[in-house]
């Protein structure tokens, strides 16, 4: 069995395979990663960064949607 | 042509609808189109796998002629609707940010300070900054110096539809002002938009009024027809007022004369 990280996913603790990318956690949870904004500590992850950008134990990932507002 | 210029942008319509407090997607995008808005607010929120549903951003691109301005709704200070801004722009790809600092839930009302802040910088980062203002017609001016495309003051309190409350105050801000100035928050009826558009605003902002109307797409396109005929009594140029009676027709006494 491999190795897992755990990571903060939108305030929320996530369990993932170690040498989980961004595009991965994207495909776990679902997401297409289309509409979606990544936010990896901080720091905002555009699209063709998302297959190379490894997540690591600890990381804190936020990710956002455009929802109704006015 | 009578376009809304908002920094290198034109839009023929002057109507700028909030898409929050629909009853569910469909009516809201029923209510855009109804509309006739080009320009459409949403706000960021967390991805939440259980509502995959509430992501509005493929349904609002997939109709034509609109252009998304996401707002910093959530942030109360100046650096948190910055940051909201950089996501929000790397989502939209839109240079529209409206700025929204609101610290206190019971009220809504902006922080006037760090709005000006967040503002500020973002105008200098290139942003399209719209900010979500008092009626403070020095804070207006401030705001326009610092390179913001339009201010947004607002007519009374968001959702509570008391109309245009701070009418004395929003006029100071149009006759002072060289950006578009666009009512948004507490407009609850389209002749309180027409008002405003006689008054010479740019352009209101409507949500609640329209969202929570018996009939949004009806609602959504009385109130582009008032805004279109304010619009239009604006340009048209209104009588001046008088303090007394001014008679429209002959008044020589011509029935009870003397024959």
């Amino acid at each position: 069995m491999s190795q897992m990280i755990t990571i903060g996913l939108n305030g929320q603790q996530q369990l993932l395979p170690t040498g989980s990318a961004v595009s991965d956690l994207l495909s776990i949870i679902g997401s297409d990663g289309k509409s979606v904004a990544v936010v990896v500590n901080e720091q905002i992850i555009r699209p063709e960064k998302r297959p190379a950008h490894l997540l690591q134990e600890g990381d804190q990932v936020e990710l956002l949607i455009f929802a109704g507002g006015g | 042509m009578d376009v809304l210029q908002l920094g290198s942008y034109t839009f023929s319509s002057r109507l700028i609808l909030g898409t929050g407090k629909f009853s569910n997607a469909t009516i809201m995008l029923q209510a855009v189109r109804a509309s006739g808005a080009q320009l459409v607010t949403v706000a960021l929120r967390r991805f939440n796998r259980e509502q995959a549903e509430d992501d509005l951003f493929g349904p609002l691109s997939a109709i034509e002629g609109i252009t998304l301005m996401p707002n910093t709704s959530g942030a109360s200070t100046a650096a948190e609707a910055i940051r909201a801004a950089h996501i929000a722009r790397e989502l939209s790809g839109s240079p529209f940010i409206k700025v929204e600092i609101h610290p206190n839930p019971q009220h809504l009302m902006p922080d006037p300070i760090e709005t000006y802040e967040a503002s500020r910088i973002l105008a200098k980062e290139g942003f399209l900054v719209m900010p979500y203002i008092t009626a403070d017609p020095v804070l207006a001016k401030r705001l326009e110096e610092v390179g913001c495309v339009s201010v947004m003051p607002l007519g009374s309190a968001i959702g509570s539809g008391q109309g245009v409350a701070t009418a004395a105050m929003i006029d100071i801000i149009i006759r002072e002002s060289g950006i578009p100035v666009i009512v948004d928050a507490g407009l609850r009826s389209p002749s309180e938009a027409a008002h405003a558009m006689e008054m010479g605003c740019g352009a209101v902002l409507v949500n609640s009024a329209v969202a929570a109307a018996g009939n949004p797409p009806e609602m959504a396109e009385a109130f582009a027809e008032a805004v279109a005929a304010g619009r239009k009594a604006f340009k048209a140029g209104l009588m001046q007022k008088s303090g007394s009676a001014i008679a429209t027709s002959p008044l020589t006494a011509f029935l009870g004369a003397n024959g």
